[in-house]
């Protein structure tokens, strides 16, 4: 609690053939988080083991695999019992018989396609009975083939031909939208004929899709058909063939994926380390409690002929941060992951947002039914998601306490059922000041640990003047203001003295940027508003919703269907709403208002290597 | 309840107190949110940070609220 795990730093070094043996068991402890190593005169990077070449290039193919059956990463207990060269020769197998089956439903997709461009070319040409041979380039013959405006058109270009040649044919077809027309003329009379048919804005259709068809449209349309039906039916075939080997080996691929990552992983540590050509080095960190553990069984698995060095953490070394919270508390780490790790020597937040997150959420979200759905709700989704349970298992605690103050403001879905303590909806005043209390409280308890990580890192003195100081400006603000109102009969000048040290010690602790930042402070404590802000405007929101489905249900008969309705939306609508705001908001007030006051952060996540994240 | 011109000013001056500091803070928002999803395409892990920056506009309509409702209760006073 507030504390992280203790580290020491640790090197190993032995020489190079007992290197693999090291390696299998700091991958069986997944407890040594390595630093990397970069080149240097002194030493070059390590070589990855000689497997590791042969372990990538099936990764890749059991990889290409997986996503070629589209298969879901999924736990399993599958039991991979073979060897590598096994895994290798089963992969080569699948992976022929696999490509076959993928190459084959690629050119069936394929001919598919163009054959579907093929039939939509033959609908058009449906419509006229000329043999589909006709559409050739001539010598003496033009064609022109298109659409055109309507079927007024069709009947001026009949009168317009003949006027420029006798030597032409035209045939036209209203099976589509718009009427189609394939005018074939004399090629003398090429030029004339484009002119008439652009006045009829004509729209040219090339018909790309045909060569090599001969004959009438219709039948090869039937043809066509009968072809895509037969192939449809064959892609489906090879889909099933892949399906079945997908549902087949689907345990095996994931099992060999994880296995040879892992072997993977082990073959390219030596990456990670100091070498030379007899002898290899490793620096890294290891919690301090698993230390004698640890040293121990590396000495025993290279028959004591490693070096290990250890020692505490040093004051400037850049520790990988693993942090230590009780189990209730440990789900809200999530919340650091996500911001950033706390530095080895500040103090761990997370045991202070476990305290006042739920029930900030609480105190905006504030409605005993609310709180009572979203815990049955996040309790199903932690069930259905393990992966995010400590995300849930937060929003579960926030929704239990959130019920807690739904019974404080005596509310049920925005209805006061039982005699609130505080009405949110009419007590508005005393819960601005309430909420401006706690903002007080919070953002001094920040101070306060900020005091005490400066006290830690810089010294007591440097401490009160960066922190302290602005709990004597907050004192001072208040005894001014409180005399400005008449509540304490001192004079103003306590509070101005107040106010002018503290603006003093800031300059000497933080220098001019502390007196820029001067009325953050006050910002940063009108900002608890929002709890009782965002939790106002749940409240309206669901008086409105209740009040306007009562009046649905007082007129009665299918209205009172109407009012369910609204009635179910409604919540529906706010409860998202409340969830989002009050999780966002109390989490802003974390990161934005309380951290301010005293985080660094910037450390490294302890991952020890082997270790699945 | 007969309202009178001034209560009716009174709600007026309160309804734009916090609408025009919605305004305000939806404007800042939008660039930093905009900024903010930008970094977060190249880095994930500056979702902590750029959700932070993201919402520091909204003290604004924190602020705009808060004045709102100490208009509003001037109306009852008057």
């Amino acid at each position: 609690m507030l504390k992280p795990y203790q580290m020491s730093r640790v090197i190993i070094t032995g020489p190079i053939n007992v290197q693999e043996a090291v390696v299998r068991e700091l991958h069986n402890l997944k407890i040594l988080h390595i630093v990397d190593h970069s080149k240097s005169e002194l030493a070059d990077i390590g070589k990855p083991f000689e497997s590791a070449a042969r372990l990538s290039e099936i990764l890749v193919k059991v990889r290409a695999l997986i996503s070629a059956f589209s298969i879901k990463k999924e736990e399993s207990n599958f039991e991979l019992k073979r060897s590598i060269s096994e895994i290798e020769s089963a992969i080569k197998k699948l992976n022929e018989e696999a490509s076959l089956n993928i190459d084959e439903l690629k050119k069936a997709e394929e001919q598919l396609s163009k054959m579907h461009a093929a039939k939509q070319e033959l609908e058009i040409l449906k419509g006229i009975n000329v043999p589909l041979e006709s559409f050739a380039p001539y010598k003496t013959l033009a064609h022109f083939t298109g659409h055109i405006k309507n079927k007024s058109a069709a009947a001026s270009l009949k009168g317009e031909i003949p006027a420029i040649t006798d030597k032409f044919m035209i045939f036209d077809s209203n099976a589509g939208k718009k009427p189609f027309i394939a005018l074939f003329v004399d090629a003398k009379s090429k030029d004339q004929a484009a002119n008439i048919l652009q006045k009829n804005s004509f729209v040219p259709i090339n018909f790309l899709n045909l060569s090599g068809l001969k004959g009438d449209a219709s039948n090869n349309l039937s043809r066509l058909e009968q072809e895509t039906a037969k192939l449809q039916g064959k892609k489906s075939g090879i889909k099933k063939n892949l399906d079945k080997m997908s549902a087949e080996h689907k345990w095996f691929l994931a099992a060999a994926e994880k296995f040879l990552g892992e072997q993977l992983e082990k073959a390219e540590a030596p990456l990670k380390f100091a070498s030379t050509q007899s002898s290899f080095l490793v620096k890294g960190w290891v919690p301090s409690s698993e230390l004698t553990r640890s040293i121990d069984r590396l000495n025993k698995v290279s028959k004591n002929r490693i070096f290990v060095h250890f020692e505490p953490a040093k004051k400037d070394d850049k520790v990988p941060v693993k942090l230590k919270n009780p189990k209730l508390a440990r789900p809200f780490e999530f919340f650091m992951n996500m911001y950033s790790m706390p530095a080895y020597k500040e103090i761990d937040p997370t045991f202070f947002i476990f305290l006042t997150f739920p029930i900030f959420f609480g105190i905006m979200l504030g409605d005993v039914g609310y709180g009572l759905f979203s815990l049955l709700l996040f309790w199903l989704l932690k069930r259905k998601m393990p992966k995010a349970s400590s995300f849930f298992s937060i929003l579960m605690l926030a929704s239990f306490v959130t019920i807690l103050f739904g019974l404080l403001f005596g509310e049920l879905f925005g209805k006061e059922f039982i005699h609130p303590v505080i009405s949110r909806e009419h007590e508005m005043f005393t819960l601005l000041y309430l909420s401006i209390a706690i903002g007080v409280i919070h953002v001094n308890i920040g101070l306060v640990v900020g005091f005490i990580n400066e006290m830690k890192n810089h010294g007591i003195v440097h401490a009160i003047y960066a922190k302290a100081s602005w709990i004597v400006l907050q004192i001072g603000i208040a005894m001014l203001a409180l005399a400005y109102f008449g509540i304490i009969k001192v004079s103003p000048l306590f509070g101005a003295a107040f106010l002018g040290a503290s603006i003093l010690m800031l300059i000497k602790g933080e220098g001019i940027k502390g007196v820029i930042e001067l009325p953050s402070i006050l910002t940063n404590i009108m900002s608890y508003a929002r709890l009782m802000a965002i939790g106002l405007s749940s409240v309206i929101l669901a008086v409105i919703i209740n009040d306007s489905a009562k009046e649905f249900f007082q007129h009665g008969g299918i209205f009172v269907l109407v009012g369910i309705l609204v009635l179910v939306i409604g919540h529906a609508i706010n409860l998202m709403l409340g969830l989002l705001g009050g999780f966002l908001h109390s989490l802003r007030l974390h990161y934005v208002e309380f951290f301010s006051k005293f985080f660094h952060g910037g450390a490294e996540k302890y991952r020890p290597f082997g270790a699945k994240e | 309840m007969a309202a009178d011109i001034s209560t009716g000013l009174i709600a007026i001056g309160s309804g734009l107190a916090i609408g025009l500091s919605a305004i305000a803070a939806a404007i800042a928002e939008k660039e930093i949110g905009a900024a903010a999803v930008g970094a977060m395409a190249e880095k994930e892990e500056l979702f902590g940070k750029g959700l932070i920056l993201t919402v520091i506009p909204e003290t604004l309509v924190i602020f705009g609220l808060v004045v709102a409702i100490l208009i509003l209760n001037l109306a009852k006073g008057a």
